[in-house]
């Protein structure tokens, strides 16, 4: 029971990168190289604006926090998307993926120079919820962590599904071009796309730090949220839940079984068997291959 | 018959031609009589950084075959130089193997791991393709992690690699060192400037500008995708032995992904399916964290890890700066002046035939 918690935890956060990194490539073809850096810089300044508004994250100033951060988030993925990728758009997507990993390098920069690459951990929801007479035990983070990664994907359902701008997303996902000639507004969309990816990988990042401590290496789970996408398929966000617990599943029990650091090395051996058996996903469609 | 004019051309190996005016050959006269009087004059701080950039020239010129030329990108160059180094660090530590075996050796190596890495290339292009060279990165690394903590005195202090040495001679001076790697270095260039004008570089900028097209005019595609990752891994690991030698201690943390985005930095900057462009990238990128550290030692506080944040930062800066506003690089940059000066004063656009040099 322990370990079913403890793999659904960890594969919420893994989740939330991936629908991120899913939203962002269903509307731009575009994939975000960049995705853990702007997790750990997210958790760093939730980190930071925690010490701001009182250092004991009492319950008001945690909302003050939350809220900081997810507005912050989001405005930072608006802001990537209209200095940066906007000027991309009509250009080859790989060039626009390795304008993430220079957005990347600069994100991990800042950590170096703005939090001269300390580590801190998020000390919030430590205590346990639920004692297991075994010795394991639950804490509030999971239970949040599993709740908030519920109604996240929970929203965008609905959003995709009976909105009109969601309609209108999906539209300009499928033919951007058709879209925009139907009085889409792309931009908004892409902006929309960014921001929700920005405000999502915050959270997970959040999590995470609240779980482990925070580091300029903490960006590896990038290659975590993306090898969950790639297991799910790239341009499912159904598949990027399920990518999300198989990802957390297989390194979990490899940490546990096996040995913890064959465990580092789970991420990219599963993302090696994808590409090799199926790399369109588990629900990703076939064509996407040949696209980009 | 030749005409010695950039625009009138009578035979096919005209258009062919690397320098093709008389001055530019007086030109590259000059920048090499230059160099090779440079260590009579600079110190041994700036021989060392050349001799940085030297290394980095021929990493770079090996990623521009592949990501440039052929197209195929790839965020795994940082392993191949990873495995000319540890092939060069245990050929020579362990077995007493001398350089001028441990070299060539490293390079089959690096061609070997290149080709294995290269052929998910036929199956995937573009993104796809890119997620499965990180993903061998990581597995390489991974490998030559645990390898390096078994065989290491302790896992992060690497091995020690003894200086190459000859008939009583052993290299170990910057000097020596700066005329070993500018030779290697230009030996390097000029292969590829050749091997860019033979049927191979034609095949591979047709793969590069569409792959289905090269098809139908006859190229084997997947023949023409492995050997670029072939080449280019083998140029790349002589790099990594190369430096291995230089800095006489192999680690595999100087192996990182952030390297491998480095050298993909050196031919964004320089200027892709161009050989003069990685050599101009990879001295721009090479030098530009030390540039950034002498501004930063002129503020009058010290900055400590600050300074370390923007050099790094500097690099994403380039990348995404070259990539928004100057997509061909900095020999476009060179191109469009040169072609200024030589129209004076008229403004016409370059007219010269080929370009891709």
């Amino acid at each position: 029971m322990e370990l079913f918690v403890s793999i659904l935890a960890l594969g919420s956060t893994y989740a939330l990168l991936a629908a991120g990194i899913v939203i962002i490539y269903k509307a731009s073809r575009v994939v975000n190289f960049a995705h853990g850096e702007l997790a750990i810089v997210g958790a760093y300044v939730f980190h930071s604006a925690g010490f701001v508004t009182g250092a004991s994250l009492s319950a008001p100033s945690l909302l003050i926090t939350i809220a900081i951060s997810a507005i912050g988030s989001a405005l930072f993925g608006v802001l990537i998307y209209f200095s940066l990728m906007r000027r991309l758009l009509g250009r080859p997507t790989f060039v626009a993926a390795m304008v993430t990993i220079g957005l990347a390098i600069i994100l991990k920069a800042g950590i170096v120079v703005i939090w001269q690459s300390r580590s801190v951990g998020i000390a919030i929801g430590r205590q346990a919820l639920f004692n297991f007479a075994g010795g394991g035990r639950i804490t509030w983070i999971d239970l949040v962590s599993i709740l908030a990664c519920i109604a996240l994907f929970a929203a965008l359902a609905g959003f995709f599904q009976y909105t009109r701008l969601g309609r209108q997303f999906r539209g300009a996902a499928e033919n951007p071009l058709l879209a925009a000639q139907r009085q889409v507004n792309i931009n908004l969309i892409l902006a929309l796309a960014w921001a929700f990816a920005v405000f999502s990988a915050t959270l997970a990042g959040v999590l995470f730090g609240s779980r482990s401590m925070l580091s300029p290496q903490s960006t590896i789970i990038g290659l975590s949220g993306l090898t969950a996408a790639l297991v799910g398929g790239l341009d499912s966000l159904r598949g990027a839940a399920i990518g999300g617990v198989l990802v957390a599943a297989a390194t979990y029990l490899t940490a546990r079984l096996i040995s913890p650091t064959l465990a580092e090395a789970v991420p990219f051996l599963i993302l090696l068997a994808v590409m090799c058996w199926r790399p369109w996903g588990l629900f990703g469609t076939v064509e996407e291959l040949n696209r980009v | 018959m030749t005409t010695n004019s950039p625009y009138l051309h009578v035979s096919y190996a005209e258009t062919n031609r690397v320098l093709v005016e008389p001055y530019q050959r007086i030109v590259v006269a000059a920048i090499v009589a230059a160099i090779v009087c440079l260590p009579f004059v600079a110190g041994g701080y700036f021989l060392h950084l050349m001799n940085l950039c030297s290394i980095a020239v021929i990493g770079a010129v090996g990623i521009n075959l592949l990501t440039g030329y052929c197209g195929q990108l790839s965020l795994g160059q940082a392993s191949f130089l990873a495995i000319g180094a540890f092939t060069t660090a245990i050929l020579s530590q362990r077995f007493g193997v001398p350089f001028f075996l441990a070299i060539p050796a490293s390079c089959c190596a690096g061609a070997v791991v290149g080709f294995v890495v290269g052929l998910p290339a036929l199956r995937f292009r573009g993104i796809y393709l890119a997620i499965t060279t990180l993903a061998m990165h990581y597995a390489i690394i991974y490998v030559l992690t645990n390898y390096q903590a078994i065989v290491g005195p302790s896992a992060s202090a690497g091995i020690s690699v003894p200086a190459p040495s000859l008939g009583g001679f052993t290299l170990n001076s910057e000097r020596g060192w700066f005329y070993v790697l500018l030779i290697v270095a230009a030996l390097v260039v000029m292969f590829a400037l050749n091997l860019s004008r033979t049927y191979i570089g034609r095949a591979w900028v047709a793969i590069r500008d569409r792959d289905i097209a090269a098809e139908t005019c006859g190229i084997n595609v997947p023949r023409y995708k492995l050997l670029a990752f072939t080449i280019s891994a083998a140029l790349a690991a002589l790099a990594g032995s190369l430096g291995a030698y230089f800095t006489t201690v192999v680690t595999v943390e100087e192996y990182t992904l952030e390297l491998a985005i480095v050298y993909l930095a050196m031919i964004i900057v320089g200027g892709m399916g161009s050989v003069i462009g990685s050599v101009l990238g990879a001295v721009f990128i090479t030098l530009l964290p030390f540039g950034v550290g002498r501004v930063f030692e002129a503020f009058p506080w010290q900055l400590g890890t600050t300074a370390f944040g923007v050099q790094q930062a500097a690099i994403g800066v380039a990348i995404i700066g070259f990539l928004l506003f100057e997509p061909d690089g900095l020999i476009e940059i060179y191109r469009r002046i040169a072609t200024y000066f030589e129209r004076w004063p008229f403004r016409y656009r370059e007219l010269r035939a080929g370009g891709s040099r």
